[in-house]
């Protein structure tokens, strides 16, 4: 039985725009219906464009993963030609594709997760004196700190980029810009001034030490830096008993290089890690303000009805995997990887779970930037020709911060015939499927504690941001 | 509210805990970002100090929100952040602490203590198809928000090319009816402060400009700030001197790509585009598109999104609708230019590229 119910919505400090319907018994909320209320119709806009201009209009898709949308263009038109990128490009690729994750994750768990646990509902907590001077919306140190070192970091952006966002310099056959021997030293210089920053407030220690964390055991005695801040706050609210998601996770598997993605490809349940099966994935609109049928991405459609007639509430289609739905985003990456600490909490550990799988990814992917700069050969290659072919098709598959993202691309005569794009907060965020089987987020909120005086729960905002929703990505 | 009752901007800095030396600096840096000698320090100075803080009402329509990740990646951390924290940002829905109904009611709690006193900042532009419904803010559209903020704005500031003009969610055939701000705001001064983005030390400029002297600056035809777009890339480009010498990039992979030869073969638009990316550059002074390797796409013009490919030449600048509405100034040198280029693509006998400037504009009449 229902006893109330709360429309919560806008909801700030998620990228984009979101509403909640949420049904509330017994002090917990009993059934959750997400909306994205934000449609532009880039898939339509995209019909009859050339297949090279998709380089410019998808970027725009989202101003905060302008290079993972960038970056599914290049290699959907890459495949389409059947070529890949020239293997230094793909370096410089990579490069620019985990600055912008690293970015956002650190812009995510400073800017707009933590800023929740300043709220004057948690005055009187040992830890809240703390939050309020780190993490007060605009005025906290860290937020201060952390912006400052994320723009240093996106220095390397502009030097291989030009630009960020909406950075232009992937191409199907590499990269615009080959870096020289001094840009390289230039770039080093800001890796190393990000891994201080790292080391000196979020994990306050060094990051190897974070990393050889095995299991959740271990990761609750973690108390230096604002992970550890975190982590003493999430040990107290019992963040891991709220948000659980599906326990399936999928990832694309993260920077496709010619040797294999650096994260690996894969679908994770119940333990067992097996291939995604891309040509299982439909895009259901029983519940979406779209017209058509459950189809794969390379029939699908994009036919919002202007009516907006009922049972649909989102603009937002509900793709499912096999006929299932899937977590994506850093926490399926680092499960699908198999990082210990990542696998331990894969089941039971909700919020606490996927904010620590994306402390796991900053850290390594820290490590894999280090990498990939120092065995960059100045010497070599950074774009290879490509020809796209007047006619074909052809898929981009990456690994954006919040997770899977896919551009399924056809072209005729030399102009682009079929464009769909799943974005990783599609997946998420998905409302309920023909089968009213709900979407992770919808699911996830079932069971959050709701106070009686409470018009916006706080366990639903820790909720739905632990997936750090991309909203303007979502419905594109 | 009282105006003489309001903090000045060195109240609300000196509460952020900004000392003296740093707010000195700033102004420093302002006078220098905007052009000013030095003489205009004290100027600004004694603006700051005894001049109201003006709030700023900063709301987001359809869009992207990379206008929000510019601004906040300013170069001069000390700019930003004095920024910041001296228009407080009253209500931005990306930034701010509030969220649902807490959120609405900060929004109409700004307004009516600020009313016609404070600015409207407007990132991304109302959808108008469907009576709105495909951009919705706590359950209305948004361009019912957007009028209603509007109304008691003292101007508007229309951030990046979505709300100066439409952007790439208004292409064609614009599913939703994306509309640029001033064709819906039409009773109150508009500054468009174009760019997909725009550069964030542009937007920090604009908006202390406006913070400082309390006016609009200078704009131009169109509506954008002289002191940023009056010079053509084209002009500014480092790159210049192999295009007047006649050295292109003929494929991405070639070693005049590497030698950094002009991209005007490659579809730069740098031509035609009227910005401050070849001379402030971006992400802290480091680069600019044309510096990566990759064309200019002319992000700050109206209608960059429906000129053909992006990578097609610029060989027929009547395809380029906004050169009509330039200033006159602009609109000689265009012209001029204009011919050397079309010189230019005659003598290199490109008619590969005149084939690509009839189709696009066959496409365009369709």
């Amino acid at each position: 039985m229902t006893d109330r119910q709360l429309l919560v919505g806008p909801f700030n400090r998620v990228e984009g725009d979101l509403e909640l319907k949420l049904d509330i018994s017994n002090g917990k909320v009993s059934a959750a219906y997400a909306n994205s209320p934000l449609f532009r119709g880039f898939e339509r806009m995209l019909l009859g464009m050339k297949p090279s201009d998709a380089l410019t209009i998808t970027p725009r898709i989202c101003g905060i993963c302008s290079i993972s949308q960038s970056a599914a263009a290049a290699f959907g038109l890459a495949d389409a030609a059947g070529a890949g990128l020239a293997r230094e490009g793909e370096k410089v690729a990579t490069l620019l594709h985990a600055v912008e994750n690293v970015a956002d994750h650190i812009t995510h768990f400073n800017l707009f997760f933590m800023p929740d646990f300043a709220r004057a509902k948690y005055e009187g907590r040992s830890w809240h004196a703390e939050a309020v001077a780190r993490f007060t919306a605009e005025k906290g140190s860290s937020l201060h700190q952390t912006v400052a070192a994320r723009a240093e970091l996106l220095h390397i952006v502009g030097l291989l980029g030009g630009k960020w966002p909406h950075t232009l310099a992937i191409q199907p056959g590499g990269v615009t810009r080959a870096p020289t021997a001094r840009d390289i030293i230039r770039m080093g210089a800001s890796l190393k001034a990000f891994r201080k920053y790292l080391e000196e407030r979020l994990f306050a220690a060094p990051l190897e030490t974070f990393l050889s964390l095995s299991n959740s055991g271990e990761l609750e005695s973690w108390t230096s830096g604002d992970a550890g801040l975190f982590v003493r706050i999430a040990n107290e609210l019992g963040l891991s008993e709220m948000g659980e998601g599906p326990g399936r996770y999928m990832s694309y598997g993260a920077y496709p290089m010619s040797t294999g993605p650096l994260f690996a490809a894969g679908r994770w349940a119940d333990g067992v890690v097996s291939p995604v099966e891309t040509e299982a994935i439909r895009e259901d609109v029983s519940y979406a303000w779209m017209l058509g049928d459950a189809l794969h991405p390379t029939e699908g459609q994009t036919l919002p009805d202007a009516e907006m007639r009922e049972p649909g509430y989102s603009w937002c289609k509900a793709p499912r995997l096999g006929g299932q739905t899937v977590e994506v985003g850093a926490m399926a990456r680092q499960i699908v990887d198999g990082h210990p600490l990542a696998v331990s909490m894969a089941t039971g550990k909700g919020v606490l779970g996927r904010i620590t799988g994306r402390l796991i990814e900053i850290a390594r992917t820290q490590i894999v930037m280090e990498e990939l700069l120092a065995s960059i050969d100045v010497g070599q290659r950074f774009m290879d020709r490509v020809v796209v072919p007047e006619n074909g098709e052809g898929v981009g598959l990456v690994e954006a911060a919040r997770g899977s993202l896919g551009h399924w691309m056809k072209f005729e005569d030399g102009e682009i015939v079929s464009y769909q794009i799943i974005a990783p907060t599609t997946w998420n965020f998905s409302p309920r499927d023909a089968s009213g089987v709900a979407g992770p987020v919808e699911a996830a909120l079932v069971g959050a504690p709701v106070d009686p005086d409470e018009e916006t729960p706080v366990s639903v905002q820790h909720i739905v941001r632990s997936f750090d929703p991309c909203m303007v990505c979502t419905v594109h | 509210m009282d105006l003489a009752e309001m903090e000045t901007f060195y109240d609300v800095m000196r509460r952020q805990g900004i000392t003296r030396r740093s707010f000195m600096k700033y102004c420093s840096l302002t006078a220098a970002a905007l052009g000013l000698s030095p003489s205009f320090v004290p100027k600004i100075a004694h603006a700051m100090e005894n001049k109201p803080r003006t709030p700023v009402i900063w709301v987001h329509g359809l869009e992207c929100t990379c206008c929000s990740e510019s601004f906040i990646r300013s170069a001069h951390p000390l700019a930003k952040d004095v920024v910041l924290s001296m228009i407080s940002l009253d209500y931005d829905d990306t930034l701010m602490a509030a969220a649902g109904h807490q959120a609405e009611a900060a929004l109409q709690d700004t307004i009516e203590k600020y009313k016609g006193n404070y600015i409207l900042a407007v990132e991304g532009n109302p959808p108008l198809n469907e009576d709105g419904m495909f951009c919705i803010i706590g359950g209305k559209p948004f361009v019912d928000q957007l009028r209603h903020a509007a109304e008691h704005a003292k101007a508007v500031i229309s951030w990046g090319a979505c709300a100066s003009y439409g952007c790439v969610q208004a292409a064609k055939p614009n599913p939703t009816r994306a509309t640029p701000v001033h064709k819906v705001i039409t009773d109150k001064p508009i500054i468009k402060v174009p760019g997909c983005p725009p550069i964030a030390e542009v937007m920090t400029g604009v908006i202390t400009y406006m913070l400082t002297f309390d006016r609009l600056p200078e704009l131009d035809r169109q509506g954008r700030p002289a002191m940023f777009y009056s010079q053509r890339i084209h002009d500014k480009c480092y790159r210049r001197p192999h295009f007047d010498a006649g050295q292109f990039v003929e494929q991405w992979d070639d070693d005049n790509a590497r030698k950094g030869y002009c991209l005007y073969k490659m579809g730069c638009k740098g031509p035609t585009t009227y910005n401050a990316c070849a001379t402030t550059r971006w992400n802290g002074g480091v680069s600019f598109p044309i510096q990566s390797g990759h064309g200019c796409i002319g992000c700050s013009e109206d209608g960059f999104w429906d000129q053909g490919s992006f990578y097609d030449r610029v060989t027929d600048l009547t395809q380029f609708g906004v050169e009509a509405n330039a200033d006159e100034v602009g609109l000689a040198a265009a012209g001029v230019v204009g011919g050397a280029v079309a010189a230019h693509a005659a003598v290199s006998a490109l008619k590969n590229a005149q084939r690509k400037s009839q189709k696009s504009k066959t496409r365009e009449e369709a």
